[in-house]
């Protein structure tokens, strides 16, 4: 009796002290981290990765990249670069083509844009939207707009050519720009390109063209990027010589101007011409290098504090 | 001995009972940048924030890409140059309440001692706030100056008049209570 007695005291003080334990652990869980609970708070929030790229083009190309709304951008896009000729007396440089450019961003998404280039004569607009964002942690693995451009050829032409006729002036541009952002510098970005070109010199030159571009990004550092981009071309023009774009550049960010420097062989700045009728090839020969620079200014008109509070 | 053994274990169940917490899940942090060149200035109505009544700590969590910004552009370069939000997610705060009594009816300014996590960088912070309580409701606001150098946040030469060194930081949470 005794002997029973003592072995239900010893259970009853095993249980208890059991109970106390786990009680003890749990006021210890409950003083635990406090920004663990916070941690899970946040957890249903997806975001987006911002900035694959930083600016509507890469260098000459158009980049997966829409700017917010209410941003209407300003630029100049300038190519530079001389004739082969060995003694030529023009100031600074002897031939110069120059697009300027207005862009604005109806929504996050949806980026419209007009431009004109002087030497080519080539006048543009372009409507670019923004279908799939590539999430952070879920959601889609990459970024993809649609981009379609016209292009309409204001050059002169000889009376006989068919371009007398105003609808053959008129070139197309579609792409569908597909981008990952692989890491917080690192920028890839594959297009699918088909274009059309309105004017047809040469009857065994075809007027439908598929291309595909590259481009990437690199982050240099904070406000600095190396950027890089080329165009291949699946069936090009037959009756002369044409070559893919490619530039190397650097993009540079001082608040709201947009600096981008770049060695090309692109002398158009319009899709439909640097992708079909980029006449020379890649090298550090004149007229074959390109220097280009694009210049822009970003007017916010939408006050994104307003009506916060 | 068993009335010892019971009063530690309601001891402990009390314990249990008041260890309440309160959380603000719409808290708001502001800042402000004056420079001669430019005026900056953020929100963020996303804030998360968790208070313990029992131990007066306080946990505050911030989404660095929730800021608002006057300029979209200020934005993106908020996260993309400045502040990294793709390495450097969130800024968070950890703290105790000094001398916080949560029975107190009204308001009550208190210090708040803790370590502030921004950019990857830790810094020992101590801050003067108001607590309000109101039928049982809980809000905390204050402000505080953050040094711009103090976090490693690098700013080109060119763009120096344009940050200022000091940055103002406010902050107001609503609590309500929390379940688990």
């Amino acid at each position: 009796m005794l002997i029973l007695s003592l072995n239900m005291k010893v259970m009853k003080i095993k249980k208890i002290v059991s109970v106390l334990t786990f009680l003890l652990a749990i006021s210890f869980v409950n003083g635990q981290e406090l920004l663990d609970l916070l941690d899970k708070e946040h957890k249903d929030s997806l975001s987006f990765a911002e900035a694959t790229f930083k600016y509507s083009r890469i260098t000459y190309g158009h980049s997966v990249q829409t700017r917010k709304s209410g941003t209407l951008d300003v630029s100049a896009n300038i190519r530079f670069w001389n004739t082969p000729e060995e003694r030529s007396q023009s100031f600074f440089v002897d031939r110069l083509n120059t697009r300027f450019a207005l862009e604005y961003g109806i929504s996050d998404r949806l980026l419209l844009g007009v431009g004109g280039s002087t030497f080519d004569e080539r006048f543009d607009g372009f409507i670019k939207y923004k279908l799939l964002r590539q999430g952070v942690n879920s959601g889609s693995p990459v970024t993809i707009s649609l981009f379609q451009n016209v292009s309409y050829f204001d050059d002169m032409l000889p009376y006989s050519s068919p371009g007398m006729m105003l609808s053959n002036r008129f070139s197309f541009t579609s792409q569908v720009l597909i981008a990952k952002k692989i890491t917080s510098d690192f920028s890839l970005q594959i297009s699918p390109t088909f274009v059309h070109r309105g004017l047809v010199f040469n009857e065994n030159d075809p007027q439908n063209h598929f291309a595909i571009g590259f481009g990437g990004r690199y982050k240099l550092g904070g406000h600095v990027s190396l950027v890089s981009e080329y165009y291949y071309v699946a069936n090009p023009i037959t009756s002369f010589d044409t070559y893919g774009p490619f530039s190397l550049g650097i993009n540079w960010e001082l608040s709201d101007v947009m600096l981008q420097f770049m060695l090309t062989n692109a002398v158009s700045i319009v899709e439909d011409a640097f992708i079909t009728q980029t006449r020379n090839n890649f090298n550090f020969k004149n007229p074959n290098l390109n220097f280009g620079f694009n210049f822009t200014y970003t007017i916010h008109f939408k006050n994104k504090l307003k009506g916060k509070r | 001995m068993h009335k010892f053994i019971l009063v530690i274990i309601i001891s402990f169940l009390s314990i249990q009972k008041n260890s309440e917490k309160i959380i603000a899940r719409q808290g708001n942090v502001s800042f402000f940048s004056y420079t001669p060149v430019e005026n900056i200035k953020a929100e963020n109505n996303q804030v998360l924030s968790i208070v313990d009544l029992e131990t007066n700590e306080i946990a505050v969590s911030i989404l660095m890409n929730a800021f608002v910004f006057e300029k979209a552009l200020m934005r993106e370069h908020f996260n993309e140059s400045y502040i990294e939000s793709d390495i450097y997610p969130k800024a968070t705060f950890e703290g105790k309440i000094i001398d916080f009594d949560p029975n107190i009816e009204g308001v009550q300014t208190r210090m708040v001692k803790g370590n502030f996590t921004m950019h990857g960088s830790h810094k020992e912070l101590e801050i003067k706030v108001k607590i309000e309580k109101k039928n049982n409701v809980f809000a905390i606001s204050g402000s505080f100056e953050a040094v711009v150098e103090d976090y490693n946040i690098k700013i080109p030469p060119l763009l120096r008049g344009n940050i200022a060194k000091i940055i103002n930081v406010d902050f107001k949470f609503e609590y309500e209570g929390y379940e688990n």
